[in-house]
Order: C-alpha cells, then structure tokens, then sequence
C-alpha cells in the first residue's frame, strides 16, 4: 500500500511520536454560522492513540467541533472561524493545506450509516480508486485488511459483490468505517456512530472502538454516558459551545472538577 | 359492519378502475392485430423484411390475389425501411439529448444558484408543453438548413471516415434533423428527471464522500451520478418510447422517403408513425381496403417494438437495482 503514501504523510511519519503527545490541538477556536456563535474559543489537546469522547446536551456544539478536525464546517455557507487546529503540530487552516489530504488523514463516520449505492468492495475501495490506486489486486488486499480491521471481513467476505446496502444497520457502519480506513487516516472521528443502531450492533461497534484505538487517534460524540464511559480514554464535556472541562474518563465520571458537569452527569442538566 | 362493507365496495371499485388499464392495452393489441392480419397474410414475412411500399393501381380497378386474399393490382407493402428510419431517428434523439440533459441537470442541481435553478428549470418544463408541430415547423426554420449548411458538410468532413457518417448531406431533410428535433422534444424529460433524482441525493452520502477526500465534482461523479442512475435510465426508457411514437414533427423534418434505406445520417428517412399519418388518406381511397390493413400492420409493429423496448429496458432496471 505504499503508493498511497503522500509527502506529507512521510514527514509526518519521520517526527518521533512519543505515547503522550497531541495527535492534534485545538487552539482558541471559535466557530461562526452566519452571525451565530457555535464554538467559544476551546482549547483542547487530542492525544495520540487515545479516544477523547466529547459529550454535551444537544446544541452544546461538540457536532461542530468534531467537524471543524477535518474542515466540514467550510461545507456549511456562511461560516468562518476564529483560532487554530493543528494536526502534528500542523495548522490544517494554514495557507496551501490540501483539504483533500487533510480529509484523508483524518477521517470520518456519521450518525447514520451512509454505505454508496455499490457494491460492498466498491464501497470500502471508493476511496484508494479515487486517490489514484489502480492495481485490482492491490485494491483487493486494501479491501480484505479494512473490513478485517473494522471487524466485518467473516460476514461479508462471500458476497462483496453485493449492495453495501443490503447489510444490517451495524454492517453498514461497519462498513463505513473500514471504508474510512481503506485510505489510511491517521485520526478518526466518530460522530454518534450508533445512534442508529440495536444494542447488539452498539456493543460490536464499541469493541471495535477500543480495537482501533491502539492504531489510531479516535473522537467521539456520544450522547450515551455509558458508552463514553465504557471506550473513552478521555472525556471532554461542552455546554453551549464552550468547553466546561476535559480530563482522563475516570475522573471527569467520578470527580467532575465543575459543578455544571457533575449536574448533567447527574442529569440535573441538558 | 358498515364499514366493513363501505371499504370491500371501495376495493371493488379502485380494483375495477385498475383492472381497466391492462384491458385498454390488451383491447388495442387485438384490435390492431385483427385488422393487420389480411396484409400480413397478403405479404408473409415481406411485410418486415420487404423495401417496397406500393398501393397499387387505384384507378383501373384490377385487383391481384395473393395468399387468398385481395388487394388493388401492383400493391406490395415492405415497412423494413420505415422499421430502421423509427429506431435511426430514436438513435440519434437519444445520443444528443442523453448527454445534454444529464449536464443541464447536473448544472441544475449542483451548481446554479438557487434563483438561476429556479427560472431554468421553470424554462426546462416549459419546453415539455410545446406542441409537437411547433417543434416541425422549427425544425423545418432552423434545424433543417443548419443540418444542411453547417452541421451536416462538418460532420461529413471531420468524421467522413466512417462510411454512415460520410455526405451527401443533401436538403438537410431526413435522419439527422429528425434526431435533432426529437432530442429537443425529449430533452425535457431526461433533464427534470434528472435533476430531480440527483437533489433527492441524500446529504449523509455527499458528506460521506467529500469526508473520504474527494472534490466536489468526485463526490459527484461517485455518489451523485450512481445514485441517481436508475432514475436516469427510466427518464431514458420513457424519452425513446415518446420519440418512437412521435409522428407530426418528425414528418415535417424527415424527408418522408419511400422505398429506400437510409445509407447515411443526413439522407431522407421515414419512421413508422409517420408513414401512418402521412399514408392514411390515400389508403382509405383502396376499394380492397388492403392498404388500411397495411397500415394498422405498421400500427401492430410499432406497437410490438414498443413493447419490447420497454420490457427490455424493464429488465436491466430490475438487474441493475439487485446488483
């Protein structure tokens, strides 16, 4: 799969990546739909290899900035932003950033399964096609290892050539999401991936969560406690586009530093 | 209880208005199928594959038996040409207005300004109201003389190596200006279909492309185009079953040839319907009738292509959608 390799990613790989590092930061980011602000100025340290969910009532903004990782918002008329991302280190606002290289290292799932009305290898090779891998054979191989890697290979690996949508709602985001790694993403981020989806297709998406982990830097929003408490490694909560606070899953549940945490923690809130 | 029997008298009668549909179809074809059978017995298998169109001697009132039955002296109805002038035309409709409705519709739905896609799709619909004659008498206005001075000579000299597109280009009358005027006739219908499949494009599946790394126009070409693909075809489907049929514009356009296969894209042609409109009056001057049974032997053909066009079409939709 090295073709796939661009120089950006090479620099990226050659800078030693130490356990504890920020993947990516947050700089003082405010986010504007029009005349409404969305995002107040947050500041937030994503950590390689780790999942930093973000949580919040509905309207707190976490959708917002989960989008602003990749640049999505820009898809949005009207908006514009204040303050910096910085993927290694990197502004991903800067001057002659490759918006199509920055989506491909950092990619992402939505709240609804979103398979393309083609087939299930299709779907998952969609993405090397368009960047350019040719070679059937390699494509195959890029197939076979994200569908293994997002824990789908065993069920569907008799029937690629059929509708990505005639799988169940779990194997559709499955799918979307091993069509998120054919491209080789670095960070991952996961907009309430299961909102959608049975108790049973949530647990296996869940498992797989903490499987991509130890290869990849994840963001979650969830607005299920129990699930950013079951695969989070950390924890950022968000109240009416402001970050209240941030900190290792275990404390923000059990010590919540804020009193407005500790009260939608406790459902006093949102 | 009374509701009970007001909706088993509702589903009688909805099922009555429903059932009336297949019997109109199966009503048509046997009606036609009657009325043509004399010609074809006159003619055989010559009736599809036979060049020669002829009434016969109307005047001397001889008539000539064939096959045990009737028909004025000299009468020989051969449709193969009118067979190849209706699929010709249909060709060349179809290649023109494909392409260009898909890009008015892709221009429609993903790039006009909303008040732009407002004002040239109301124009888009507008151009499916317009009578067909209208569309001959422009045909005849505009199309035809650019066929014959400018489109045609340039057509026959930058792709002349290939013998059907070689002159001479002639009046301009015939296959490539009847093309040209059922393209636009269908052009609407390919391109509101279009742009109606391509915007009911959900949102997730845009997002989902541009969040792989794709520019907007892959997005489209990835997502937007295969979505909207099956309905496309459809438009398609429904675009050549209307300029199969269509009689009056392509009558004033075509050059009306008799008794001769087209040997080019420029030379006179005839389609099927247009022989009907065209022959009628002088068929009902047959005293053996034979050339109004000829005619509804036309009528039974286009009928029959009809079909099978449709149905074909209706298989590769159904194979397409269970891929």
């Amino acid at each position: 799969m090295s073709t796939m390799w661009t120089s950006a990613q090479l620099e990226a790989q050659e800078r030693p990546a130490g356990g504890d590092a920020a993947k990516m930061a947050v700089r003082g980011l405010s986010v504007f739909f029009g005349g409404q602000r969305a995002l107040e100025a947050i500041d937030l340290e994503l950590p390689e290899r780790q999942v930093t969910a973000l949580i919040g009532p509905s309207g707190c903004g976490k959708t917002t900035l989960l989008r602003s990782l990749n640049r999505m918002t820009e898809l949005v008329p009207h908006s514009r932003h204040e303050g910096d991302v910085l993927l290694d280190g990197r502004s991903i606002y800067g001057p002659g950033v490759d918006v199509v290289d920055l989506r491909r290292r950092v990619g992402m799932v939505f709240q609804r399964p979103n398979p393309f009305p083609m087939s299930i290898l299709d779907n998952v090779t969609f993405g090397p096609r368009r960047h350019g891998v040719r070679n059937r054979r390699l494509l195959q191989e890029i197939a076979e290892e994200s569908l293994r890697a997002a824990a789908l290979w065993d069920e569907v690996k008799d029937k690629l050539h059929h509708s990505g949508m005639s799988l169940s709602g779990g194997q559709q985001q499955r799918l979307c999401i091993a069509r998120a790694l054919a491209v080789q993403p670095e960070v991952l981020l996961m907009d309430e991936p299961t909102s959608a989806l049975d108790p049973i297709s949530t647990g296996k998406i869940e498992d797989l969560i903490r499987q991509l982990a130890e290869d990849y830097t994840l963001v979650l929003v969830t607005h299920s406690l129990p699930q950013a408490g079951r695969v989070a490694d950390r924890v950022a909560f968000l109240l009416q586009g402001s970050l209240v606070e941030v900190g290792a899953a275990q404390e923000i549940f059990t010590r919540p530093r804020d009193r407005r945490t500790e009260d939608y923690l406790t459902g006093r809130l949102g | 209880m009374r509701g009970e029997r007001a909706d088993r008298l509702y589903r009688a009668g909805v099922g009555l208005l429903a059932g009336a549909v297949p019997v109109a179809l199966g009503a048509i074809a046997v009606f036609v199928l009657v009325d043509a059978l004399p010609a074809l017995r006159y003619m055989g298998l010559g009736f599809w594959t036979g060049t020669q169109w002829n009434l016969g001697n109307q005047y001397g009132g001889t008539t000539a038996s064939q096959n045990g039955v009737v028909a004025a002296a000299g009468a020989t109805f051969g449709i193969l040409p009118y067979i190849l002038g209706t699929l010709l035309t249909s060709a060349v409709a179809l290649a023109v207005a494909l392409p260009l409705g898909v890009g008015a519709a892709l221009f429609l739905s993903e790039y006009a300004p909303p008040r732009l896609r407002l004002w040239l799709s109301s124009l888009v619909e507008l151009l499916a109201g317009v009578p067909s004659v209208v569309y001959g008498l422009w045909g005849l206005a505009v199309v035809v003389p650019a066929v014959a001075g400018g489109i045609g000579p340039w057509l026959s000299a930058a792709l002349g190596f290939i013998p059907f597109l070689r002159g001479p280009v002639g009046t301009g009358l015939g296959l490539l200006s009847a093309g040209l005027v059922l393209a636009v006739m269908v052009l609407p219908l390919i391109a509101a279909t279009a742009r109606d499949a391509m915007q009911q494009t959900p949102r997730a599946l845009r997002e989902g492309a541009v969040a792989l790394g794709l520019t907007r126009w892959e997005a489209i070409a990835g997502v937007v185009l295969p979505t909207a693909r099956p309905a496309i075809f459809g438009a398609a489907i429904l675009a050549l079953g209307r300029a199969l049929g269509e009689t009056m514009a392509v009558l004033m356009v075509s050059g009306g040839s008799i008794n001769l296969l087209p040997t080019n894209l420029y030379g006179p042609v005839n389609t099927l319907a247009a022989v009907i409109a065209s022959q009628l009056d002088a068929a009902f001057t047959d005293a053996t009738h034979m050339a109004l049974h000829a005619l509804a032997g036309i009528a039974l053909t286009l009928f029959v292509i009809s079909l099978v066009v449709n149905g074909t079409a209706r298989l590769i939709v159904r194979r397409e959608g269970a891929a």
